[in-house]
């Protein structure tokens, strides 16, 4: 390995350390493994970073400034695509060919963990700042692997001018409701769908789990230790959900890859669950002052309003050769004012609470809606399975919407699959 | 040809109807590329774009580097071609026309490895270059490719089919084996080189995990590569700048086709037959 070697200048220390928002204390974690302290001081040498898609492109603008902050530091970053990124990922997990730091998706991180590959996160940086819902998935088996490093989080977007014809002026906060409101978009504004809904298929679970999360469902039985389907809150979302479909109200041979935009900005569809991402694409495809024409609604509720967080993680692989100034990159991407500028710079939604009271999020009304929901989203369990399992709870869904099969059933037969494969744990 | 005018004519319409049938998605492609996103997210879609732009290859063409991704695929796939074409005629010569102990054997061994499927081998291969100290070089995606078993069949069964008397006759002329392989067979095996040559370039060209997981960063990427990188989201994925991408990664195809059309059809319809 050519590269420069990692010197801790510790007398330079704290002048240079420019990071504002890192507590001492060690949120604790009950069974969980706590990374070794890291040495203080200005980071120094290489950081190779490995971060997908338009993350990746726009992260050297962002680290350039680390890098002025930290002059013996060199951050340097490869965009790597999101198509097979997984696979390239785990070859070079194998091969040990990882990077220092590397954004992670968020359901991947049990498998990684697993592998070995991830270094537990230091007793320097607070847990406490981080949504709750998103730093829940960087634990595994209690131990916290790297910070979350953006979020998303799914609301039901709707066309306020279609709702107000169907003499809906403010928006619903119950089940009752949400239908009630589907069905007079369909009834008196002309709609032909309701509701746009995802009828199965590959991730429908991250539609179908909102209402789970409402219902107060908890994925996990026995102590975290097994998987948990077959519950009577999924069965009653499962339910809910399904009834969308007998009744008409969402469109059963709704194709895999939805006409969403269109759709919506046509009212033939005037509402839909999605993440904060379809703000910008509705807007493209709706054109000027399309903005005032819909907003976002919370999950609505049944115990509770959940939804479902994603977004990216990031982590520090184990066998870094630069561990130090890889957790000070990482800690420094998590200050809340680093968050508000990539916020900037890529729209993605920070991770640290405290930085929603920045004006560049609060000034937008849709934008904290979002950030409401963002206090009680949560993420699906954090085994190395979990993709594997999931993928039989996609298919039974598409039986449940499609065809009309049973939930209760198409829920056993997802509980037995996921007891035969396992946590992986 | 001596059919009659009208059978004649039915053969035009079902060449016309498969020729249509290919060629629609293409022409699709050429024409989405010219596209507004909002206008190829359209229901009904159209076919003719309302109102033509070039943005999309302006897009693709500011990101960074384009260029030098179009280099990377240009040198892989000539090396891996020009690699493929050598190696696979001097083996396939052997192979067909040379006596030597252990011959079957190794034959056995070539078609053997024909039958592995490729992804069994991808993480062991990868930790070989690794292990090599190939990642993240140009040599590292072009070594492993270098030689197929599939080639070395191909070109097999084509000497197979040569006249083993101009062998004999080069020999009583006193010429070598290198000779002979260098100024008689590989002279007469232009359309099973042709063939192997479009096959070989089009996998490596279009090769898409090896290069992702190879290179570390991006100055190894290769056009497919970069190309999912930029039109791919995590959430979204922007068609327009995807059709364009692939429009431009088509067409150096397309000419070597182009180049090698008639030898390349005279090639797979002799090789193998005789």
């Amino acid at each position: 390995m050519r590269r420069t070697s990692t010197i801790t200048v510790a007398g330079l220390a704290a002048a240079a350390l420019t990071l504002s928002a890192c507590g001492r204390d060690a949120a604790e974690t009950p069974a969980g493994e706590t990374g070794e302290a890291v040495a203080t001081g200005a980071a120094t040498g290489t950081i190779t970073v490995w971060a997908m898609g338009a993350e990746g492109e726009k992260l050297p603008e962002l680290a350039k400034e680390f890098e002025s902050a930290n002059p013996g530091a060199k951050v340097q970053v490869t965009a790597i695509p999101w198509d097979a990124a997984h696979d390239k990922f785990t070859t070079a997990i194998t091969a040990n060919k990882t990077p220092d730091v590397a954004m992670v998706g968020t359901t991947w991180m049990g498998e990684f963990a697993e592998l070995g590959a991830l270094d537990p996160t230091p007793g320097q940086i607070d847990k406490s700042v981080f949504f709750e819902g998103a730093q829940k998935t960087t634990e595994v088996d209690g131990t916290s692997y790297g910070i979350p490093w953006y979020v998303e989080t799914r609301l039901v977007y709707y066309r306020t001018d279609l709702a107000e014809k169907a003499g809906i002026t403010s928006p619903p906060t119950d089940w009752e409701g949400l239908k009630s409101m589907a069905k007079a978009m369909q009834e008196k504004a002309d709609a032909t769908w309701g509701i746009g809904l995802q009828a199965g298929g590959v991730g429908s679970w991250q539609s179908v789990m909102p209402f789970a999360w409402s219902a107060g469902a908890d994925l996990t039985k026995d102590d975290g230790k097994a998987y948990n389907f077959d519950s009577p809150e999924v069965l009653k979302a499962t339910q809910y959900y399904q009834s969308f479909f007998t009744e008409g109200i969402s469109d059963k041979a709704a194709p895999a890859t939805p006409t969403t935009e269109p759709d919506f900005v046509s009212g033939k569809v005037p509402m839909f669950i999605s993440g904060p991402w379809m703000m910008s694409a509705v807007e493209k495809a709706g054109g000027e002052g399309f903005k005032d024409k819909y907003d976002v609604m919370q999950i609505p509720a049944d115990q509770q309003s959940s939804s479902f967080v994603g977004g990216s993680n990031l982590v520090v692989f184990k066998n870094t050769k630069n561990r130090d100034s890889s957790w000070k990159f990482v800690q420094w991407l998590a200050d809340p004012k680093v968050q508000v500028k990539w916020y900037g710079l890529s729209t993605d939604l920070p991770s640290v609470k405290s930085a929603w009271q920045d004006p560049a999020l609060t000034a937008d009304t849709k934008l904290a809606v979002f950030g409401k929901q963002l206090e009680t989203a949560q993420a699906p369990p954090s085994f190395p399975t979990w993709e594997q399992v999931v993928t039989s709870f996609d298919t039974e869904m598409e039986k449940v919407t499609k065809t009309g099969a049973d939930p209760a059933a198409a829920l056993k037969t997802v509980q037995s699959q996921a007891d035969s494969i396992g946590t992986g744990g | 040809m001596n059919t009659s005018t009208r059978s004649k004519w039915w053969l035009y319409a079902i060449l016309t109807i498969a020729v249509l049938a290919v060629a629609a998605p293409f022409v699709w492609m050429l024409l989405g590329s010219l596209k507004t996103t909002a206008e190829l997210r359209q229901t009904p879609p159209t076919w003719w774009p309302e109102d033509p732009t070039l943005d999309n290859y302006a897009e693709l063409f500011s990101k960074a580097n384009f260029g030098a991704y179009f280099m990377n695929s240009t040198i892989v796939a000539v090396v891996v071609t020009a690699g493929n074409l050598l190696f696979c005629s001097m083996l396939g010569y052997a192979l067909a026309m040379l006596e030597f102990p252990g011959k079957r054997a190794l034959f056995a061994l070539v078609m053997g490895t024909l039958l592995i499927p490729g992804v069994v081998t991808f993480v062991p291969l990868f930790v070989l270059v690794a292990n090599v100290g190939l990642v993240d070089t140009l040599p590292g995606l072009i070594l492993p490719f270098l030689v197929a078993p599939f080639g070395v069949f191909l070109m097999r069964q084509y000497i197979k089919g040569l006249p083993p008397d101009l062998l004999d006759a080069g020999r009583v002329d006193g010429a070598g084996e290198l000779r002979i392989f260098a100024r008689i067979i590989l002279p007469l095996c232009g359309p099973a080189l042709a063939t192997l040559g479009i096959l070989t370039f089009l996998a490596s060209w279009n090769n898409f995990l090896w290069p992702l997981v190879v290179a570390q960063t991006e100055d190894t990427y290769t056009l497919p590569v970069a190309l999912a990188l930029f039109s791919k989201g995590q959430n979204a994925t922007n068609y327009g700048l995807l059709l364009a991408g692939a429009t431009v990664v088509v067409m150096p195809i397309l000419l070597v086709f182009l180049a090698f059309q008639r030898r390349f059809i005279e090639g797979i319809a002799t090789t193998g037959i005789k």
